[in-house]
């Protein structure tokens, strides 16, 4: 029943991939910091290539596609060890079409982050390990194919988060309670999903053999064979309630229970995806972080919603979904407005009085949602009742463009946001004007990663969108022609921005300001130049995440 | 030389040149490098254009060959010569046949699901002709360029021309990409890098406010359109399963698929082909400027002059009319996208018409006349006359960046009398006598003049007779009120253009005494500071936007953008220009380098010359090139009507009958009130101010966009996060009742507890004392105390 994944002898490459990082964390922290940290700084920013240079090969190597009659993507790489034997949790690694693009984001965003990070004054080998035990959080999520695994390393990403926010901040008091929502928020949110699984574990157990195991999870979800477990999964935990004598008391079908934990499974991912109403953590942390903190939060952590949408959500609770997707696109609908309008609205700054309303990051950072909002909308039409097969493929090629480019473009945004304020001292909108010819070379960067965040042809984030909007039309047309409202409201706020800052008159305090240096060149440079790579040729990317976003969407066209 | 091998160059040339002037920073600086790079591009690109042009004319497209069996997969890397679909036959008065043979290439570009994306391009006629024109009058706009951007308004240390170079070849390399895309969706791409370019250049002095402001006005408005636009690629997407122009199967041209799309009902009662060509319409109407997208383009003459020209003529609006000739088949497919296409033409046909004759910019009068011009197209295609539509296209393209060019040089010329200041430099009314002093800008220009005005002979003629005549000669009321009102439009046409040409070129030169640009009589231009609904510069979306984030400064930036009493301020702020036009009395208006006349009359020759492409038979006379156009697009030559003609002559004499009429003695001063004005002031005011367009959609849209983030921000802040704020808080004082218990009941309890027990013990460590005695009493008193409690509690 291994068929589905594909084991190569020799290197534990996705182990070394996902612990390398921490190797480094660990190095990082114990070594002493000398000047300024600079042992620590070069050492993980080269400790941190090496991940890049796995993923990089994996990515050359990778087979993809699909068995089972096109049903069951296949992994790459995989690794399975029995690990805490009592659970059934096994320790399952496994790369396949959507985990290897948000990969290679992950290994690629990390060294950058590190390199923004060469300025931390304070304690910063602590700040480099922290980073890089985030990445190994990531990853972690990324590759893993057991619940129990990943579930761990989800919530391991909240730690470093945190301290990075808490301690390096922008504002004492504003940034405790933006690391407290940040962290609290996920946590709460995830206990549901925890349960959800102890749930289909009991379930699983009481129907054979009880398992964590994702891969297996789904196959029963979608009538697949699986080796000492006989049934479908509704059907089991229906069984478990009836035997437990939860039945009797609240009635029900094996939908009603089904939805409940597909309900705790949304909750959890949709906050950690900042999908409206579940976003209001986002703006708080994202504001507060230290630019490479923003960097990584807001370039991937907030991808690992969408991909366990895509990992968890799909595959397992397929029926769900095609009753939930009218819903699931509303809430994207609502999180593409409310993320357009409220930052054209801070992009106007019509109110100078509160700091919130007038910040650049608090701008950026409700464009995040917008785009979320995209992601989600490509996932909700994805496992819609209507739609077909290639259309579904479509919407998730597209989300996993547009997680890419995302990642990219809003890292070099913050980047250029903490930047400025570097140089200035400021977030506010209405402390700038005129910069263009100030710093030239500094305003067409920043042009150029804002043209990308909106989405212009030629630059990743479009094909992304393009793609997304066209699997989403025959699935959800209301809602795609709704959110369309939010391309042109989004480029307004951006332009807004952008105006605010770099054109006008000059504003003459802040004459003689530097232009760009080499460091925050070498940051830009691989964000801006990739962005426009693959928004130029995007097929490479496209066509590692078509076999396996085929496989995961042929379920729902009833092939 | 097979030069159809070669077409992928074309755009790669410009594109390179941008390239090449962006990154390699020792030519930053350099305006004779980056230009000349630029310029070279673009020569090499013509002649590669034409080549196509010629080879295309004489060899056709494979004529004979076998029928489309080669699909998608079959073009891959290598060139396919196709035969396009015989005839479409005839829907109702609309004279289209197919786009004839093609040559194609394309790879793979991405990945959908169980089909690839492919991406290429495809020449075909009317390709070639685009090709030929967009080259050659980008060409001309770039040398153009050389002369007119020797100077520009940055301040010392910062010039940019190079960066003028870099991105105008940018943006003449999207255009051509367009024109020789080979799917909707490179088509597209293309398509919106032309609107960046556009808000790079139209915002280029981005430190002047009102340059910026329009440059994103275009950008969003476009961008209004360009969404719908994409709506009618995902709906023709889905259906056909491919974007590729072309009518094999799974093509978007497909006879099977047009059938179907035009037998499919969807919402609201339309068919399917309806749906997909007003949507992709709309992006037209955005791109071309048609009403009610149309109010960016005016405000897009804040750019250097040229780029008004490549906007105006070569590049960008004709992108919209392009489109849909492009996707043409679709259109037919639905008579109700037809009748909405006509209809939105003709009606900005007379609307910008009649804005044009009460405007005061030379600039801006040539803009409502490209948006006049581009409701004739438009007009043309929606009543079927598909060629008379590509036709008037080419001819205009050419007459207009003639026009556009001469009205930069003249403001060039302009600038040695009055200085740089756009409100004195380009108002007519400054103007007068200009054929003294700049003999081949007049003269050219008055080619540039009768061709727009339609006057027999001249190009314009030609194209707008052959729209005209397709209009009549549909014989049912759609035609003869599209006729009508385009019959009206050209009469306006001619006389706006007589009274520009009058006022500019005739009278006394009036620059030495400029108007002083007052901000209460001069509303054309200026703003009044007091009412911000008034700003023409303003996007309709963020009027009250930018009002409100720069309240405090508002003041100073309406002086800089549009008063000149303040000429003396604003030159300082902007720098010294280092040039002999710094301040003026002195000089005289002169002719411009011949960077600049050049192009001028390389324009003027096909202004004059390019209507010869599709002389109409007149009278049984055979001329040689007879039809040319017609029968290269493989369609059916258009008959003439002597009367159409007659009427359409008289119409246009009449106008500049009228204009000279009215303007011969006009402005003997510059502050002398337009004769127009002087007769019916109240309409002339309307006019004037454009029928209000952008105060109501200032007052509307805007107001509602405004609004809509304001509740959205709020919802936000206090109910969604204030409810998680609440239940935080709430967890919170769950917590802290939790900890009232544990902490007083609970945990102090402990501690009263231990607490109790030491102080007891303490207390009973008194009792300890070792006397036999106490002992003694103790007991006694603990009996007693037993003895009570057994005796009265039980």
């Amino acid at each position: 029943m291994d068929a589905y994944l594909n084991f190569r002898a020799g290197v534990p490459w996705l182990s070394l991939l996902v612990f390398l990082p921490l190797i480094g964390a660990v190095l990082a922290a114990i070594t002493p910091e000398g000047r300024d940290g600079r042992i620590q700084k070069w050492g993980t920013f080269a400790l941190s290539l090496a991940p890049l240079g796995i993923a990089i090969f994996l990515a050359a190597t990778y087979s993809g596609g699909s068995t089972d009659n096109g049903r069951q993507q296949i992994f790459d790489y995989a690794e399975r060890l029995p690990w805490i034997s009592v659970l059934g949790a096994e320790y399952q690694l496994g790369l396949d079409g959507i985990s290897l693009p948000l990969v290679l984001l992950t290994t690629l965003m990390t060294p950058i982050a590190i390199l923004a990070s060469f300025n931390v004054r304070e304690r910063p080998r602590y700040f480099l390990a922290l980073i890089l035990l985030m990445e190994t959080a990531m990853l972690g999520v990324f590759l893993s194919l057991d619940f129990i695994l990943f579930f761990i390393f989800w919530e391991v990403s909240l730690i470093p988060g945190f301290f990075l926010i808490s301690s390096w901040g922008r504002e004492a008091n504003s940034r405790r309670y933006a690391a407290f929502k940040f962290f609290v928020y996920t946590v709460a949110g995830s206990v549901g999903m925890l349960l959800a699984f102890e749930f289909f574990y009991l379930a699983t157990s009481a129907a054979g053999r009880g398992t964590f195991d994702l891969v297996e999870l789904s196959r029963l979800a979608q009538g697949l064979p699986v080796a000492g477990i006989q049934g479908d999964l509704g059907q089991m935990v229906y069984s478990y309630m009836q035997n437990l004598g939860v039945v009797n008391v609240l009635g029900g079908s094996v939908g009603f229970y089904m939805g409940a934990l597909f309900l705790a499974t949304f909750v959890a991912l949709a906050i950690k995806l900042a999908v409206w109403p579940f976003h209001t953590w986002l703006p708080d942390a994202y504001a507060e972080a230290p630019t490479p903190a923003s960097m990584l939060i807001a370039g991937v952590l907030t991808k690992m919603g969408a991909y366990a949408m895509l990992r968890l959500m799909l595959p397992i609770f397929p029926e769900q979904m095609q009753q939930a997707a009218g819903v699931l696109g509303f809430f994207a609908f609502m999180s593409i407005i409310v993320g357009a309008w409220v930052a054209y609205n801070i992009g106007r700054a019509p109110f100078r009085r509160e700091r919130k309303l007038n910040d650049i990051k608090r701008l950026i950072s409700y464009l995040s949602i917008n785009h979320m909002g995209y992601v989600m909308l490509a996932i909700a039409a994805a496992g819609a009742a209507q739609g077909d097969l290639n259309s579904r493929a479509i919407a998730i090629n597209g989300a996993v463009m547009q997680m890419f480019a995302h990642g990219l473009s809003t890292g070099a945004l913050f980047f250029l946001a903490g930047s400025l304020a570097e140089r200035t001292g400021s977030y506010e909108l209405t402390s700038f004007g005129g910069l263009r010819m100030i710093v030239p070379v500094f305003a067409a960067l920043m042009g150029v990663a804002m043209f990308a965040n909106l989405g212009l042809p030629g630059m990743a984030g479009f094909v992304g969108e393009f793609f997304i909007f066209r699997g989403t039309w025959p699935a959800l047309p209301l809602w795609t022609i709704l959110s369309m409202l939010g391309l042109v409201i989004s480029a307004l706020a951006l332009l807004l921005m952008f105006q605010r800052v770099f054109s006008g008159p000059v504003n003459e305090r802040l004459r003689g300001l530097p232009d760009i240096t080499l460091r925050e060149w070498s940051v830009l440079l691989p964000l801006l130049a990739l962005l426009i790579v693959f928004g130029v040729y995007p097929l490479p990317l496209m066509r590692i995440a078509n076999e396996t976003a085929l496989a995961v969407v042929r379920f729902f066209s009833g092939a | 030389m097979d030069f159809f091998a070669l077409a992928w160059l074309i755009p790669l040339l410009p594109l390179g040149a941008f390239v090449f002037i962006t990154f390699f920073s020792p030519l930053y600086r350099s305006r004779i490098i980056s230009g000349s790079v630029a310029i070279v591009a673009m020569l090499i690109a013509v002649v590669l254009a034409w080549g196509i042009l010629f080879q295309a004319a004489s060899a056709g497209f494979g004529a004979g060959s076998e029928s489309h069996a080669a699909p998608a997969e079959a073009a891959h890397g290598e060139g396919t010569v196709a035969e396009g679909a015989e005839g479409e036959g005839e829907h109702g008065g609309v004279h289209f046949e197919g786009f004839g043979g093609a040559y194609s290439q394309s790879i793979a570009w991405a990945a959908t699901g169980t089909t690839t994306f492919n991406v290429g391009y495809l020449i075909d006629a009317p390709v070639a002709l685009m090709l030929a024109m967009v080259t050659l009058a980008g060409f001309c706009i770039h040398l153009f360029s050389m002369g007119y951007m020797a100077h520009d308004e940055y301040p010392a240390g910062h010039e940019r021309q190079s960066r003028f170079f870099s991105f105008i070849a940018l943006f003449t390399a999207s255009m051509l990409g367009m024109v020789l895309a080979d799917n909707l969706l490179l088509f597209f791409i293309c398509w919106e890098l032309m609107g960046l370019c556009s808000y790079l250049l139209i915002g280029f002095w981005y430190f002047k406010p009102s340059a910026y402001r329009a440059a994103r006005k275009a950008f969003i408005t476009t961008r209004i359109g360009d969404v719908f636009m994409m709506l009618g690629l995902f709906y023709l997407y889905t259906q056909a399963g491919s974007l590729t122009f072309g009518t094999a199967e799974g093509q978007i041209f497909n006879p099977a698929l047009l059938e179907r799309l035009h037998n499919q009902t969807t919402f609201f009662g339309m068919s399917a082909a309806t749906a997909i060509s007003l949507l992709i319409f709309m992006g037209t109407v955005g791109k071309s400027a048609q009403f009610p997208l149309h109010v960016w383009l005016p405000d897009a003459m804040e750019g250097p002059t040229p780029v008004s020209a490549l906007i105006h003529a070569a590049t960008m609006v004709a992108a919209g009319v392009f489109l849909v000739a492009r996707t043409y088949p679709i259109f037919i497919e639905s008579e109700t996208a037809l009748t909405v296409v006509a209809a939105v033409g003709a009606f900005t046909a007379i609307f910008a018409a009649l804005i044009a004759v009460a405007q005061f910019d030379i600039k801006r009068i040539l803009a409502y006349s490209t948006l006049s011009q581009l409701g004739f197209m438009v007009a043309a295609l929606g009543i079927g006359g598909w060629v008379a539509g590509l036709f008037h296209l080419l001819t205009h393209a050419f007459f207009k960046a003639l026009l556009f060019l001469g009205s930069g040089s003249v403001i060039h010329g302009m600038e040695a009398a009055v200085g740089h200041d756009p409100n004195k430099a380009q108002d007519i009314r400054n103007m007068g006598g200009l054929r003294r002093f700049m003999g081949v800008t007049w003269l050219t220009y008055m080619i540039g003049y009768l061709a727009l005005a339609g006057v027999p002979f001249f190009s314009g003629f030609f194209s707008k007779d052959e729209i005209i005549a397709d209009a009549f000669g549909r014989g049912d009321t759609l035609g003869y009120v599209v006729y009508g009102t385009l019959s009206v439009a050209s009469l306006l046409t001619a006389f706006y253009m007589t009274r520009q040409i009058m006022v500019v070129f005739y009278g006394p030169f009036r620059g030495f005494q400029p108007r002083p640009v007052d901000p209460q009589q001069d509303y054309s231009e200026a703003v009044p500071v007091e009412t911000p609904a008034h700003d023409p510069a303003h996007s309709p979306a963020v009027t009250s936007a930018s009002h409100g984030a720069h309240d405090s400064t508002a003041k100073t930036y309406t002086t800089h953008a549009t008063t000149a009493a303040h000429g003396a301020t604003a030159h300082d702020t902007h720098g010294g220009h280092g040039d002999a036009h710094g301040h003026h009395e002195a000089h005289e208006p002169h002719e411009s380098p011949w960077q600049m006349t050049v192009p001028l009359i390389i324009l003027a020759l096909f202004a004059f010359g390019a209507g010869y492409a599709n002389i109409p038979e007149v009278a049984g006379i055979e001329f040689p090139g007879q039809h040319w156009l017609s029968h290269f697009l493989q369609q059916e030559a258009a008959e003439f009507n002597i009367l159409v003609a007659g009427i359409a002559t008289l119409l246009s004499l009449a106008g500049i009958g009228l204009g000279y009429a009215m303007y011969r003695g006009a402005f003997a001063r510059a502050t002398d009130l337009d004769p127009l004005e002087a007769r019916m002031p109240g309409l002339f005011r309307i006019l004037n101010n454009k029928f209000y367009i952008d105060e109501l959609y200032a007052a509307t849209i805007g107001r509602f966009t405004n609004w809509f983030g304001r509740g959205l921000s709020f919802f936000d802040r206090n109910v969604v996060d204030g409810t998680v704020n609440g239940v935080g808080v709430g967890s919170l004082l769950l917590a802290k009742i939790n900890f009232i218990i544990d902490d007083y009941v609970l945990n102090q309890g402990a501690d009263n507890l231990a607490e109790g027990t030491a102080i007891t013990g303490d207390g009973l460590r008194q009792t300890t004392t070792g006397k036999i005695q106490d002992y003694g009493a103790l007991i006694f008193a603990g009996v007693l105390l037993i003895a009570l409690i057994y005796l009265y509690a039980f």
